[in-house]
Formats: C-alpha cells, structure tokens, sequence
C-alpha cells in the first residue's frame, strides 16, 4: 500500500548542496589557527625491519621545527585500532609495511616540515618480509605479530557437506582472485588538533566516526574522553576509509607537545602508500547441485590479505563468510575465513566490506552451475532464491521484505532484451555477452548489534534540532535525518537543524558504516521525532480536554479540529521552553555462535540484482560496458535523488574493482598517484545506465525503508565478470579484467579447445 | 631560499597585487594566500581536477600552474561563479540533479563544465564526458553530474 507522505519520498534537494557548489563548505584543510604547525609523518621504507635507533637531533634544531616526537614521547597509550589494538601510532620496535609511522615533525610551515623529515636517520634492520597471505599461514612463517599470522577466523558450519558433495549430480568449483582495492575519497586525510584552555583539546577532522577519533586521541594522550572533543568537518568522501584516526593521533601529539594548534595533511602520495584499502581475497569454492539445479552445498575458504594491522578484518571477514550463500537456500554449508596478517599495506573497512569478494565467487559458479545443467542462469536462481520460510548461511528466516524473486523476474526480462541485442551481428573484432549477478546484504555491523541513539528539541516556533551521532559524509544522511524528522513533526524540512558532526552534541551511534544510518539512526531520530511530538499532544490534550490522537502537530501549532494553539502558547503555559526527548533504536539480533555461525545477525537484508552487456575487444582485451541494469531494494525510498545518487557510485565504484583498480604490493604499495592506480571516469560510464528501485516496505524500518548503499555495489564484479565470461567463453577468475587479462586469457582460448575453463 | 617575485592577478574580476615564490602554485596562492578557499587540493599533480579554474577563461588545474608565469592574468573560481547570492545554472542544475554529494570533486568540476558550456553551449553526450573526464568523482559515478551539465546548458541557451 503506498503512503502519500508530505516529505519522505521526495527528491529534496540536498541541505548543505548549495554551500558546496558555492565553494563555502568548509573541509579540514580549509581550516586555518592562528600559530598552527604543520605535521609530517616519518614513515618506514621498509615492510619489516627492527629498528635499531632514531636520531633526531638535527631536525630538532632545523629552522622553523617546533617538535620532533617518537614513540616514547606518547603521553598515553601507543597502540589503536577499531577492533583489537594492535597498531602502534608511532612504532618504537618494529615497522611492519612500507608506510608504518616513525616519527613526528611539527614546523612553522610545511616545507620546513617536509625537509626536516628528510633529516631524521632511522637505523633499520632489515628483514624479510612476508607479502603472500597463503605463504603467511604456513606453519613456521615469520610472525607478523605475536600470536601467529591469523588475525581472525571464523566458520560457518550447517548440514553436512561431504555428504551433500558425494551425492549432488554436479560440483563446481575454483579459485577466485578479489583485489585489493583504494578507496580513493577524493579528500585526501586531514585534521587540526588545538589544545583548549584548561587542559583539553578539540579535533577538526574528516572522518566517518569523530567518536572513534575521540577515543584514540584520548587514549594517546592519556586523557579521558570527557576532556577531548572532536567536530567533523565536511568530509570530502570515506567509504569506510575514514574509520582509522592515525592523522588525527599525529596532529593531537604535536599540539599537545607544542601546546599550539597543529595540522596534518596527507599527500595523495602518503594516503595511497599508507592508508588502509579493502582486503584481496584469495577464495577456493565449491558449490554443488542436483540435476535439476537444488542448490545443495558450499563449501569455500576465504583468505583476506589484512595486512600488517587487523583494522576492521576481523568483521569484514565475518561478514563474508555469513554471506557465503548469497540471496539462495544451501542446506549445507562448511566455509572458512581467515583475515590473514602480512607485511603488506593494512587492509580494513571499505565499502562491500567482504560481501562483493564472496558475492564475485558464488555468482561465477552459479553461472558455471547453469552451464554444466544447461538451465538458464536466471531461472536456476530464481528457483533456489531465499523467501520468508528458507534460512540464510546463518540460519536466519528473514521475515519480510525480500523481493528477491521479483527483482530476479525483472531482470530475466532484460536478460531477454540485452540478448536480443547480440542477436545483431557485432562490431569485426568484438565480442559481446550477457551478465547476471546478484547478492544479498544483512544491514547493521555483523560482530555485535548496531544501538543508535538521537535527541529531538522541538522548538517554540515549530522549527526543531536533531542530533544524531552518525555522520553525512556526502551520502546525504543528514538530509535524511531531516527528512524523518521533518514528517513526524509536521514541519517543512528547512525548519530541521541536524546535528552530527560534533561528539559534545551528538550521541555515538558508532560508525558511519554497514549501510546502516537510514535503518538504525534514521529509526532513532523517527522514535525521537514521535515521542517529542506525542509528549506535547499530551499536554495539548489536557488543555483541550481531547485525546492525543484528535490532535494533529503542524507548523508549530497542535491543532484540533479548527482551532490551533501555538507551541509558543503552550510551553508559556507550562514549564517548558522546547520540547526534547531522546529514543534509541536497537535492531532485533542474535549474535553469532562461534562454532557454527548461526544466529541472527541483521534486523533487515538487502537484495541486489544486476545485469550487465558487455563488449570485448578480441585484439585488445579492453572491456566495455554497453548497458548496465541495476535492480536495487530499498524497502522505501526517503529520497529519490539520493537513492539514485548511491546506486549510480555505488555500481561505478565497483566497475572500477571489476575492470581497472587493483591496489599493487612489492615491498610497498606501488601506485603512488592516480596516475597508475586508475579509477573510473566519465568515460567509463556504461552508455547506458539504468536503475529499477524496489519498494517492498522493510516493517522494521522508518516509513519502511531499510539500508542499501554497500548493496549497490556488492553483485557488480560478479555481474560483470559473468557477462565476459559470456562473451569469451572462458571463466574468469581474477579481478580486476584489465586488458591484458582479458587479452591473456583470449590467447588461452585460440590455443586450447572452447571448453577449457581458465 | 626563494626568492618571491610580485605579480599581479585579477581574482574573479578584482586585481590583486601579491609577491609570490617562484615554486608557488596558483592553487597554493588561492587557497592559502588569497583565502579562496572553494578551489580544493586533491592530488596536487594534475591527475584530479578538483583544483580546475579558469585562467583566461580555460579550465587547466591550478596546481599545476605557477603564480609566476600567470602574472597579469584573470582568473576565474568557483567563488566567482554566483553573483550577489544567485547560483549561476550550473550550480543550481547541480543541486537539482543530486550531482553534488561529498562535494569536494564539485568546484572543479563546475568550472570543468561551465568551460565546456562557455565554448559549446549544445554539448553533445560525448563532448560531456570528454570536458569532464579530468575531473574524478568517486561518489556519483557522473551520471547525475552529466545530466547537471545537460539541464544548465538548456537554460542558458535559453530554455526552460
């Protein structure tokens, strides 16, 4: 049934859109103290060394350097991460990848910074590093930590798949390659730390979690939370990349040192070298059917390179494992993941996190699957596609909002139509093919449930302040939390002020991630919106002699029946000045069990279908995408603008995994510009680009909507993959598919017979 | 060390007198000298294009231009583009389209566009994303930016 809403569903124009085109939103770089320094970063040449001394005399006495600091100048604790603390802010003993952080220098400007640096003489002892996540697992490998080389490993175990194997009619299998991928926010990191009369400091930053920024920061400088506060500025982009608050440690340590307002700056250079990307995966999977195409068991191992620091690993790799069924029912299941530490750069949260990687393998041999039975790709989906009686990989019935079929129907109908398309002749020289992939996505962190919390004041002229503590990093949360609050309380959205970017206002509702904010905070921000409102019909009722629910809140006024009484009137009237309440949102969880990885992990899931046609140059092995469908569930859109905007990223970023981007480690990272680590650009948009939103209202949502924004991504290797795989008639198993891939495995192809898989 | 040299500049239609570093880049001189601070910084090697102005009315990448070998120039930047608060088309059409989401790819790539309509108001698709393709975008994947670029050009040619 459709809702007319006043203001969810329309495409509002973003709230801080015209400040951006203007040019006057302000970015951390923007910011500017009066007596700032200016940080560098000294950083390890080396993927694992020990060091044996640092010598900083002669940057202490360059000219314009205000400070030199090293590891044992750390007022507080030197070790952080998101998950376990396991990454030193400066390292004392060992570094473990080229780009660890050495040592600190804050000067008068950045280029006495920057040849200060060069002054600083570490003493290495060089070793051997481990780069190979496989070689890293072996028994005896150097540690890269103690403790051994396996960061994480986590299992999902259901049925019993030897058995299911030995008697299904057809098993698939293979080794799939996922790359590790750059996030490459546009902004490069940045941050300003500036002590504050009384002993404490506040952070400017950008970042997806100023909370998070604010615990490190303390715990470096040994302060409580309560004397640190951190205020996000806007934030050029994250994608889950701004989830490590390494810079904002960096500039609080010389700001506290120097007692002056300190700034960080990455170079693109830095921030490609150092910064944490999304985890390669090495995937071995095996997936078996009965003839009519019963999906009956998987079986897989995962490997994810995570680097020399766990970051978010532990939770990406869990994520995929417990998506290892995709969108389908498998009865039995035994697949293994391992975040796996190295010497190579570290490797954490990124959009998808985890569930493209799997996602990429399970529709390459679903599709393999189809080929060896010879049923049609969609149908073998359809028929073993999850509905509101079968479990998912961890035995969760979702309950409602799976449009799955639906979307897969559709996507059969184009299908239809991208094939009749290769009916024409193509271009001499090229070849053209179809691809579907789809994925689903539990939404909300995987290892423990996402609580949020927002504040509503309800003002005496009907204008209202949310806070919120989950932050708008160009996605368009904060007009969502607007939006939300702006329909409970009967006003137009310009009368919201949003909150979020500032840990003294708004509640931690942890990260900006896991394509929660609209589900989790915009629920609480609903829940906080309606009890504000419910509290002052309350009081109006009384006045009115009325029930609450004859009453209406409008424009500031409660009205009932003709009359109205002004908020104004009524908190005159009573003790009030505005009116606030605080909700909180806890989706309905049940963690996982270790052993077995059963439980129920998501208050909602979202489900993704894709269909790609694609053109392969046989003499180059260059890709193009010729049309491109995009089948996105949302339960309910809050805004279409903003809908179409994540699919639209969404789907290019993972064009840009699925065809050009692959993040290069030999020692250290190679592509040090975006010179050589190439992302998609307006050339590379297919020529057409399509998006299908699916409605199916998620109960436990706000006006039924639930998340999507990773989903948008999650299905676009493995779509794409697959429709090359039409169209050269070879399996691919290595992303990205740059040209000389493509082009290596065409020569395979007009050496050895067509049905050689590779 | 260096040793600064005077030139002049005229800022979105005022001159400006500033004594500059020979290794000073027009990007460093707007953003931290002259506090026009809309101009971003993404990559400072000319493979981004957040930092796109208009020197003598062409889009180029201000960091890759030094202040000394643009003296006498014009200059045009984002701030530049809105007069006493009305949006130029190019901004609204950006704002109307949901071309605008972490916002920092967004001054370049307008001044990117506004160069592209400024020489051929009736751009093709292909002529679209060939102005464009220096300017990355990791949020939108330009399908709402193109589309931006398509409506402002509609207006300023003088439909609706």
């Amino acid at each position: 049934m459709a809702l007319d809403y006043k203001i969810i569903g329309k495409p509002i124009p973003r709230l801080d859109g015209r400040s951006k085109v203007m040019g006057e939103a302000r970015y951390g770089d923007d910011l500017s103290l009066p007596g700032m320094l200016y940080v560098k970063v000294v950083r390890s040449p080396h993927p694992n060394a020990r060091i044996r001394s640092i010598n900083t005399s002669r940057a202490r006495g360059y000219p314009g350097v205000a400070s030199v600091l090293t590891a044992h100048d750390i007022p507080g604790k030197n070790l952080m991460g998101p998950i376990i603390k396991d990454q030193p802010v400066l390292c004392g003993e060992v570094v473990r990848y080229v780009g660890d952080a050495v040592a600190l220098v804050g000067a008068e400007t950045e280029q006495a910074a920057e040849e200060a640096l060069e002054l600083i003489k570490v003493d290495y002892e060089i070793l051997a590093p481990v780069l190979d996540p496989l070689k890293a697992m072996e028994p005896g490998a150097p540690g890269i930590h103690s403790g051994g080389n396996i960061g994480t490993h986590f299992k999902v175990r259901r049925g019993d798949v030897e058995a299911a194997l030995r008697e299904t009619a057809v098993v698939v299998e293979n080794r799939f390659f996922y790359p590790r991928v750059e996030h490459a926010y546009m902004e490069p990191e940045v941050a300003v730390v500036a002590p504050e009369p009384g002993g404490g400091f506040t952070v400017w930053s950008s970042t997806q979690y100023p909370h998070l920024d604010r615990e490190e920061v303390s715990r470096a400088l040994g302060l409580p939370q309560s004397r640190v506060r951190v205020q996000q500025m806007m934030t050029g982009g994250g994608f889950g990349g701004k989830l490590n608050p390494h810079a904002q440690c960096c500039a609080a340590l010389i700001s506290w040192k120097t007692g002056r307002p300190a700034k960080i700056r990455y170079t693109r250079e830095e921030s490609l070298i150092a910064s944490y990307k999304h985890h390669p995966y090495v995937i071995d999977m095996k997936l078996g059917a009965n003839r009519q195409g019963k999906l009956l068991a998987v079986e897989a191992t995962l490997v994810g390179n995570t680097g020399a620091y766990l970051m978010q690993g532990r939770a990406v790799i869990t994520k995929s494992v417990t998506h290892v069924s995709g969108p389908y029912y498998i009865p039995n299941i035994k697949a293994d993941a391992y975040a796996v530490y190295t010497n190579c750069v570290p490797c954490g949260a990124m959009r998808g996190y985890g569930v493209p990687q799997v996602t990429f393998a399970l529709e390459s041999l679903i599709d393999e699957l189809a080929g060896r039975l010879s049923l049609d790709p969609v149908e073998l989906r359809i028929s073993n596609a999850l509905d509101t009686t079968l479990p998912n990989a961890t035995g969760q019935v979702i309950q409602a909002s799976i449009p799955i079929k639906e979307m897969l129907g559709r996507a059969k109908l184009k299908v239809q139509s991208f094939k009749s398309l290769l009916q024409e002749a193509p271009p001499k020289g090229k070849l053209r093919g179809v691809g579907v992939g789809c994925s689903t996505r539990g939404i909300g962190s995987i290892r423990k449930a996402s609580r949020s919390t927002a504040v509503v004041s309800l003002h005496a002229d009907g204008s209202a302040t949310v806070a919120c503590g989950h932050v708008d990093l160009g996605q368009g949360s904060n007009t969502m939390m607007a939006q939300v609050a702006a329909e409970e309380l009967g006003v137009d959205v310009d009368r919201i002020e949003v909150v979020t970017n500032d840990t003294a206002i708004a509640p931690d509702c942890e990260s900006t991630s896991a394509s929660r904010v609209t589900y989790v905070s915009g629920n609480a921000v609903r829940l906080a919106a309606a009890k504000t409102r419910q509290r002052v019909l309350e009081i109006a009722g009384q006045d009115l002699g009325c029930a609450p629910e004859d009453l209406r809140l409008m424009n500031g006024s409660v009205v009932y029946r003709e009359q109205g009484v002004s908020l104004a009137e009524l908190f005159s009237k009573h003790t009030f000045h505005n009116m606030t309440s605080v909700a909180e949102f806890l989706p309905d969880t049940v963690p996982l069990d270790p052993e077995t990885g059963q439980g129920r992990p998501a208050g909602t899931f979202n489900f993704n279908v894709h269909v790609a046609l694609v053109e392969v140059d046989e003499g180059t092995g260059q890709v193009r995408i010729l049309r491109y469908v995009a089948l996105t569930d949302v339960g309910r859109m809050i805004n279409p603008l903003a809908v179409e905007g994540q699919v639209y990223g969404g789907m290019m970023m993972g064009l840009g995994s699925a065809l050009m981007e692959e993040v290069n480690v030999e020692n250290g990272v190679t592509n040090t510009s975006f010179a050589t680590y190439l992302i998609p650009t307006t050339f590379d948009v297919p020529q057409e680009l399509l998006i299908d939103v699916i409605e199916d209202p998620e109960p436990t949502g706000p006006f039924g909507a639930k998340g999507f924004s990773e989903g948008t991504l999650d299905p676009v290797g493995g779509t794409i993959a697959n429709a090359v795989s039409n169209a050269i008639g070879i399996r691919v198993t290595r992303l990205p598919m740059t040209s000389e891939r493509i082009h290596e495995l065409l020569l395979q192809r007009s050496i050895s017979s067509p049905s050689k898989r590779g | 060390m260096n040793e600064p040299g005077a030139i002049r500049l005229t800022i979105n239609g005022r001159a400006v007198d500033i004594s500059v570093s020979p290794n000073e880049t027009l990007l460093e001189i707007l953003r931290y000298r002259l506090g026009l601070a809309g101009t971003k910084m993404g990559c400072d090697t000319g493979e981004c294009g957040a930092c796109t102005v208009l020197l003598e009315g062409k889009a180029v990448n201000a960091c890759l231009v030094l202040g000394v070998e643009v003296n006498g120039a014009s200059v045009t930047t984002i701030e530049g583009l809105s007069s006493a608060g009305h949006l130029h088309p190019l901004q609204q059409a950006f704002i109307d389209h949901g071309a605008v989401q972490c916002g920092f790819c967004t001054p370049g790539m307008i001044m990117s566009a506004k160069s592209l309509l400024d020489e051929s108001p009736n751009p093709t698709e292909e002529d679209t994303r060939l102005a464009l393709a220096g300017n990355l975008c990791r949020c939108t994947g330009y399908v709402s930016i193109m589309k931006a670029v398509a409506a402002a050009g509609k207006v300023i040619r003088g439909g609706k």
